[in-house]
């Protein structure tokens, strides 16, 4: 049993949490390590936005023991590019004692509507249940708690750039709960860089 | 008093009686007790408490439940001759009366429910129970054998494999808003009859919605317990799972669950007149997945029915008499929507399908509930002491769950709405659910770890029921 003192200390903490279902500002905590796209990890994510003829979202952070390498051990989806343009980045670590680290990255060129997914034979929306909003750097994202697909299981932060939707989304599995993914989020999502494609697809 | 669980464990069950632990939060995280009505006559049954206040939510009138619920279950000690038996009873009913002296029988004093289990009955008076223990006509009727109305508890459909079928001797019900009179009222008891009983296990929770705009106790608890999904449930939900349980229409109301009221059991002689039968079980939830997994829409429909009205995130549904379904229109919805709802599977058995003038005199409306529940949100995994933390799979680590409680006229009359639960219908169609699939919606989030069915006697014979016509 946990002591008394413990466990106001995390009523505080739910109330700092609680703010998800509002609007709020986060503040980066990427900010103290080194700004944008790991330089050997660049090229990768500059020919996925080469590929999809739009700019992508290279991450400066991963959760552990995740990094962003397209082509390295962690990769466990694609990229897959879709005929729309659409694309999912997926990583994934597995062990079946201890648990998952999933975290997908997607992007859907000139559409801003809401995904659709197919549950059976009806479509839904591939994101739903929005707890409100969060202002980290200069993306305004929605918090969506049940999605569907490839990102079942996980919180999902959805925005909107130059009339494209993306989002990065993280598997609520152990070892990590909840809160622990939010606050990934929140830091994998303010160390985000936008690469912009140099040429056409 | 803050006492480790492996402290608990070392000691003796009687410091964990009063002991708080985590519940006392309940009183720093609860607006002040709700007002209650003052003294009340104490009614011939125990399982009903007086003073409930209702209030509107939603537009919905809602009952206002105790904050506070502690059960507790034991064996005895007590040699099975009668001059024992006579002493022991004498003995325990000596501090239940001690007991409603010091405290109204009210939500602001302490209602207390002594419950008993078969191996009470088979191993002290079995053969007064076989002539006394009411019998169920219509599981007779089905069987075309004599059912009685007090049958062992069961595994479900959707039940685990390894679901504890317990086997206490007696359970006892404490509730009330003020946990002092909670850990006052099992510490005299227990302390008064200490020699009677084996404690077996210990269990504790709480009800409280906010509904007032409140944080609610359920969201409160869990966040301070760091239970994993605790953010994700509704800031003024009234449970865990999000919904409001406690709509006045969703209750059965007077007298209605008592053994004889509908004349669905043949109370015999009329020994446990006003008596009825209790279940005891409980259920672990896994709130990650109920609220990852299901967005609004599908917990609504899972929950109530599917196509269910809703607005955005209500909480409180109202479910009205005349809205109660039945099999024919369970099994509609499982051929359109391919699911089932919780609320409406369990209708077709849980409300009455014609007006039926009670026993009581009362007359209950077609669509009224049958089971006045008594379930209370829990952070014990699964219990807050257990004497065999091996057998009961104690964890110290909190746990969202439900300690759930419900009074029904009889064994047979809870399996039934269990088991169209698990689309399982009073007609006898098996709907084609696989036990836990998602398509279960709520029974797939929902893991229940033990179970057992008492007896509750009315009060006049709630101490020993039986052994006084030993001599």
């Amino acid at each position: 049993m946990r002591g008394l003192g413990s466990l106001i200390v995390l009523v505080v903490l739910g109330g700092v949490l609680a703010g998800c279902s509002g609007d709020e500002k986060v503040e980066s905590s990427a900010s103290a390590r080194p700004a944008g796209c790991p330089a050997a990890l660049k090229p990768e994510w500059q020919q996925l936005a080469n590929r999809v003829g739009a700019p992508v979202y290279c991450p400066n952070w991963m959760p552990s023991p995740l990094d962003a390498d397209i082509n390295g051990q962690w990769n466990s989806s694609g990229p897959i590019v879709n005929r729309d343009r659409s694309f999912l980045v997926g990583f994934l670590w597995h062990e079946a004692s201890s648990g998952d680290v999933h975290v997908n990255f997607r992007g859907f060129p000139g559409k801003t509507a809401m995904p659709q997914c197919l549950d059976g034979k009806r479509r839904i929306p591939c994101f739903s249940d929005p707890r409100g909003t969060r202002q980290i750097g200069d993306k305004k994202v929605t918090v969506y708690t049940v999605s569907r697909d490839a990102d079942q299981w996980h919180v999902t932060y959805l925005w909107r750039r130059n009339g494209t939707l993306y989002t990065v989304s993280e598997h609520v599995a152990p070892p990590l709960n909840f809160r622990k993914v939010v606050a990934n989020l929140d830091r994998l999502v303010g160390g985000l860089e936008l690469i912009a494609p140099n040429t056409t697809a | 008093m803050k006492l480790t669980r492996k402290q608990l464990l070392g000691g003796a069950a009687a410091g964990a009686l009063g002991a708080a632990g985590i519940y006392e939060l309940v009183d720093q995280l609860a607006a002040d007790s709700p007002e209650r009505d003052g003294p009340v006559e104490l009614p011939p049954e125990q399982h009903l408490l007086a003073g409930m206040k209702t209030f509107e939510h939603e537009g919905v009138e809602v009952i206002e439940p105790p904050l506070h619920h502690q059960v507790v279950t034991a064996k005895l000690r007590v040699d099975p001759h009668p001059s024992a038996l006579a002493a022991a009873r004498e003995r325990l009913e000596g501090a239940l009366r001690d007991l409603e002296r010091s405290y109204d029988l009210t939500p602001a004093g302490l209602a207390v429910t002594v419950a008993w289990g078969r191996p009470y009955f088979e191993r002290y008076v079995p053969e007064l129970a076989a002539r006394h223990i009411p019998v169920d006509r219509r599981a007779t009727r089905s069987a075309v054998r004599p059912v009685s109305a007090f049958l062992d508890a069961i595994r479900f459909p959707s039940d685990p494999d390894d679901t504890i079928l317990e086997a206490n001797d007696v359970a006892i019900l404490l509730r009330s808003d003020i946990r002092e009179h909670v850990a006052d009222g099992a510490g005299r008891l227990f302390e008064e009859t200490d020699d009677l009983f084996d404690v077996t296990s210990i269990r504790k929770g709480f009800q409280g919605g906010g509904f007032t705009g409140a944080t609610s106790l359920p969201k409160s608890m869990a966040t301070a317990a760091g239970v994993p999904g605790a953010d994700l449930i509704p800031d003024t939900a009234q449970l865990f799972l999000g919904f409001t349980s406690t709509q006045t229409n969703t209750q059965g109301q007077s007298a209605i669950a008592n053994f004889e009221t509908l004349g669905l059991v043949d109370v015999r002689d009329g020994y446990f007149r006003h008596g009825t039968h209790m279940h005891l079980s409980h259920i672990d939830e896994d709130l990650e997945a109920w609220y990852l997994d299901f967005d609004f829409r599908e917990r609504v429909d899972t929950t109530f029915r599917p196509g269910q009205e809703a607005s955005d995130g209500a909480q409180t549904l109202p479910q009205p008499p005349e809205d109660a379904v039945g099999a024919a229109e369970v099994e509609d919805d499982f051929r359109r929507a391919g699911a089932i709802g919780h609320g409406s599977s369990i209708q077709s058995t849980s409300r009455l399908q014609m007006d039926i003038r009670g026993a009581d005199g009362e007359l209950y409306r077609k669509g009224s509930a049958i089971p006045l529940r008594a379930d209370f949100n829990t952070l014990d995994n699964p219990f807050f002491w257990t004497a065999d933390p091996d057998r009961d799979g104690f964890e110290e680590s909190p746990s969202a769950g439900v300690h759930f409680v419900t009074f029904n006229p009889s064994s047979d009359d809870f399996n039934r709405n269990r088991l169209a639960m698990d689309g399982v219908l009073p007609d006898g169609t098996r709907l084609p659910i696989p036990p836990r699939a998602r398509t279960q919606g709520l029974n797939s989030v929902l893991r229940t770890t033990h179970r057992q069915n008492f007896l509750v006697p009315p009060r006049s014979h709630r101490s020993f029921p039986l052994a006084e016509l030993l001599q």
